[in-house]
């Protein structure tokens, strides 16, 4: 489904070029449970927003479901992202102003879905994620598990292709990040979605069924579970 | 775009604060436009009408050469039986009114003045018959009467008297040179002071009789001006055309002037003004930009990885742009709505009150003909100009820092702290 293949990126930071990745490759299958781990620098969020087409090649290429991405212009690619890819995001990124429901909802407006259906998929995803009732609800009246929960849901809503998620759990308790981990899991054993996340706690590792460690930007293990 | 819709409407009350500052900042912007607009604009009309009811008439007959020497008032370049003239335009339901303009030297005595002097002065003789058919100093007599024909009877503006210390029943000299040249003293007692809503009228009128005057300055029977007073919605350029084809087989080649050549100095002032306006809208102009744009820069700084998320879920930049656009335009709406409603309550005073500025007429020359208080006039196409212009522009003045934050690559949104 994904191919990864000798991808290079660098940063510059000054007058310094930053090797973020050093010629990575990984073939990812469909329905994966896929976390990539390492230390903070490691280029796990580079790979990711590579992944998810936010983020320019500088060498190597990425085919996702046989479509090279470094051929897609900025329309082509912003079409990709909304018909195939879902995101979450450590700090959730909820939309403060919004309410739980249509935070969830408007990532089906952007697709042109009838009003009833978006409804009707919204409705349904919330209450899988366990905020049924809660659908009114702004995120600063929801705790850091329940925002999480939300983002699932809109990443979810569109039965995307593949999720990627950037360190999911980083800014919860351990308890609650469990919690988020074991329904990302189930939302991948249900609907058969690709999940690909980065982390660098132990914990969340334990949960991937296939784990790539990266360090220094190039991957030191790739471990199937 | 009706979740762009009400996203942006749903942002307007997150910085209630911010969208309220900036909403003051244009409503005050815009309330200014319109008062000020409808202030000028009154004072435009009022001159206007006070220009023509008191100074010029709608269209004056003269001599073409008598209007190109018309500052050296040259008593032998007139119209030689204005009566042929006025009859002919009366028949044909046209005011008109002869009248003789010179220039003469004013003696005032101790006897009544308290001491003796003399001053330049511009003297108006008039038909006391017709001359109100044209002109309307009939009501702005404020004591004694009007001249009567055949006497040496002298009415004076109430600025003009109070600065002179004149009464009714007063007498001064008036000394001037006649047709031909020669030297003539004239003798005229104070009938009558007036006061009229012109101030440059007040400040300098003399009104004598136009046969005294006549007999005095061997004119015989001539004027230098014929005055006429077309209806209030005349076209005048239409009817100053029809005014020339009327008097041209008369065969005594004159020249038919309108008010607004006549009074060119006025209107070069008025557009000088209006060209003022322009200016406070461009002041509004720049106070509502830099405020929303000012706003929608903070706004949108602040919302950096909300709009990294939102490009990397695939909203494209066109929808973003619009949802900050409308966001703008919400202020602006606000704002104007607000700005327009202030304007109308505050014009609905100065429409029907006004601000009294009468006595800083009287001690300085504003050029505009009005002596004391300056009244706004309903102007609907100003308000709504102002409504628009306030709402659009503000969405406007948003494209900018929208579009320099739709730049960045969206990592670097979704990392800003």
């Amino acid at each position: 489904m994904i191919q990864v293949q000798n991808v290079i990126r660098n940063y510059k930071a000054g007058e310094t070029v930053v090797k973020a990745l050093k010629g990575v490759s990984l073939d990812i299958g469909d329905g994966e449970f896929l976390s990539i781990a390492g230390p903070s620098g490691s280029g796990k969020t580079t790979l990711l927003n590579l992944i998810g087409c936010i983020d320019a090649l500088d060498g190597g290429e990425i085919t996702i479901e046989g479509q090279p991405v470094s051929g897609m212009d900025k329309k082509t690619k912003t079409e990709f992202r909304r018909n195939n890819l879902g995101f979450i995001f450590q700090t959730y990124n909820l939309i403060p102003v919004l309410s739980a429901y249509e935070n969830v909802s408007f990532v089906l407006s952007i697709l042109n879905i009838p009003e009833k259906e978006i409804e009707e998929r919204t409705m349904r995803i919330l209450k899988e994620v366990g905020l049924e009732g809660m659908e009114h609800r702004r995120p600063d009246r929801l705790s850091g598990g329940q925002q999480q929960r939300i983002a699932i849901a809109r990443a979810l809503v569109k039965n995307p292709k593949i999720v990627l998620a950037d360190e999911p759990t980083a800014n919860l308790d351990s308890k609650t990040g469990e919690e988020i981990l074991k329904l990302m899991k189930e939302m991948n054993r249900k609907y058969h979605t690709t999940f690909i996340f980065s982390t660098h706690d132990s914990m969340v590792m334990d949960y991937a069924a296939r784990l790539v460690l990266l360090h220094d930007g190039q991957i030191v293990s790739d471990e199937r579970r | 775009m009706r979740f762009i819709i009400s996203l942006a409407l749903k942002n307007l009350t997150r910085y209630k604060r911010r969208t309220i500052i900036t909403a003051v900042a244009i409503a005050v912007g815009l309330m200014m436009y319109i008062v000020v607009d409808s202030i000028l604009l009154g004072a435009e009309f009022e001159s206007m009408r006070n220009l023509r009811w008191y100074e010029t008439a709608s269209a004056r007959i003269m001599h073409p050469d008598y209007w190109e020497e018309r500052l050296m008032r040259p008593l032998d370049i007139s119209i030689d039986d204005p009566n042929t003239i006025v009859d002919a335009l009366r028949k044909e339901g046209i005011a008109a009114a002869p009248r003789t303009m010179f220039s003469a030297d004013l003696i005032l005595y101790s006897d009544d003045f308290g001491e003796d002097g003399n001053m330049p002065v511009q003297v108006t003789a008039v038909d006391p018959e017709l001359d109100n058919t044209v002109f309307r100093f009939e009501d702005t007599l404020i004591e004694g009467r009007f001249v009567e024909s055949g006497t040496n009877e002298l009415v004076i503006g109430s600025w003009f008297a109070e600065d002179i210390g004149a009464k009714v029943g007063y007498w001064v000299t008036l000394v001037t040179r006649g047709n031909g040249g020669f030297y003539e003293a004239m003798d005229m007692q104070i009938v009558g002071i007036v006061n009229c809503p012109n101030p440059n009228v007040n400040r300098t009128l003399l009104m004598v009789p136009i046969d005294t005057i006549g007999d005095y300055l061997a004119m015989e029977g001539a004027a230098t001006e014929i005055n006429i007073a077309l209806p209030e919605n005349a076209e005048i350029a239409e009817e100053v055309a029809r005014i020339q084809q009327l008097i041209d087989p008369s065969g005594n080649d004159l020249l038919v002037v309108s008010w607004d050549d006549l009074a060119r100095d006025y209107v070069a002032l008025a557009e000088a003004k209006r060209g003022g306006t322009g200016m406070i809208l461009f002041l509004v102009f720049i106070i509502a930009a830099v405020g929303i744009s000012n706003t929608m820069l903070m706004a949108i700084y602040e919302r950096i990885r909300e709009l990294g998320m939102m490009r990397a879920l695939g909203m494209n930049d066109r929808s973003i742009q619009l949802a900050f656009m409308v966001e703008a335009g919400g202020i602006g709406l606000i704002g104007s709505t607000i700005g327009v409603l202030l304007g109308i309550a505050i014009n609905f005073y100065m429409v029907n009150v006004g601000i009294d500025f009468g006595l800083l007429m009287r001690d300085m020359d504003m050029g505009y003909r009005i002596q004391s208080s300056f009244r706004g006039t309903w102007s609907p196409s100003t308000i709504i100009t102002a409504f628009f212009f306030g709402s659009i522009l503000s969405m406007l003045v948003a494209w900018i820092p929208t579009r320099r934050a739709l730049k960045m690559d969206i990592p670097s949104c979704l990392r800003h702290q």
